[in-house]
């Protein structure tokens, strides 16, 4: 085979992979992933991302970086569940400023969001755009098992 | 040509989504017709390429030719308002990362390290062509391993 033709032949399969892993990623991003575990934001986390959940039901951080795209389309999606829901407050935070808390949780990429309880119990995680319908859904379900 | 440009309240540029995504597909033509004939045509190709990320960089994306070509073809064929905004911060992060890794293969070629740029080529191929398929946001996933690399440097966590 001529080497211009196995190169056309590289390339091809280059695009294969790419669009594959393109459609894969789309499928993952944006998952509400409910944590089983009793796992909680240290106290201090919260004060340094100003998250006051005295007199919340429940709360959310958002950990993004100044130049997200995503991250704007997730404050609007917390904009929108703030307005249905008296007791939800939520933050964003600057992943980079909050190294510490990256690193304890294992946040790897912006936008990451971490739904959690009035006493600090992170019901729920995601990484990219997560859909209404998802965090009403975890939400329903703490305020349920709380009642 | 930069007469029609947006800008926010802090003076940022504001520009159409769809305009990188354009870019995107453009480069990864190109970089794919240059990975295929390769030679001097080739190595020219990558060149343009490296041109085109410079320009965007360093000039802003208001002066990219790619997205120059973009408003034209959106004003010729009346492609309609944009579905989306954002400012132009992340995508010309996203040309720096291609500057960045372009300038290695033109380094790589000069020093005859013909693979090794070649092999530089198709990371940008393959990040450019999934920009184009998929909106993804290259900073967002960088961000976190540069802060972190930043503070260690640092010294502090």
């Amino acid at each position: 085979m001529e080497p211009i033709m196995v190169r056309a032949l590289v390339v091809v399969g280059l695009v294969v992979a790419v669009l594959l892993v393109g459609w894969l990623w789309r499928r993952r991003d944006g998952t509400v992933r409910e944590t089983a575990a009793d796992v909680r934001l240290a106290d201090d986390h919260l004060a340094a991302v100003g998250l006051d959940l005295r007199d919340a039901e429940a709360g959310a951080i958002l950990l993004g970086s100044p130049t997200c795209t995503p991250c704007d389309t997730v404050k609007d999606v917390l904009g929108d569940i703030a307005q249905e829901r008296q007791g939800f407050r939520w933050v964003y935070a600057d992943a980079g400023e909050h190294l510490g808390m990256a690193e304890e949780h294992r946040v790897l990429r912006v936008p990451t969001l971490f739904v959690v309880a009035r006493d600090g119990r992170i019901l729920a995680r995601s990484s990219g755009v997560p859909r209404h319908d998802d965090l009403r859904r975890v939400l329903d379900h703490d305020l349920d098992s709380a009642a | 040509m930069t007469q029609d440009l947006v800008t926010d309240a802090d003076g940022r540029l504001i520009i159409d989504v769809r305009g990188p995504r354009f870019g995107a597909a453009i480069t990864a033509t190109v970089l794919a017709v240059a990975l295929i004939v390769q030679g001097p045509v080739g190595v020219g190709l990558v060149a343009w390429q490296w041109l085109m990320f410079t320009i965007a960089t360093f000039a802003g994306l208001a002066w990219s030719p790619y997205g120059m070509l973009f408003r034209r073809i959106k004003r010729r064929f009346d492609l309609g308002p944009p579905p989306a905004t954002e400012p132009e911060g992340p995508p010309r992060f996203a040309q720096l990362c291609g500057f960045l890794v372009t300038s290695i293969a033109l380094a790589a070629f000069a020093l005859g390290a013909v693979t090794a740029a070649w092999v530089a080529v198709g990371v940008v191929l393959a990040l450019s062509l999934l920009l184009a398929v998929t909106g993804i946001c290259i900073g967002c996933e960088l961000y976190l391993v540069g802060r972190r690399l930043a503070a260690r440097r640092g010294g502090g966590a």
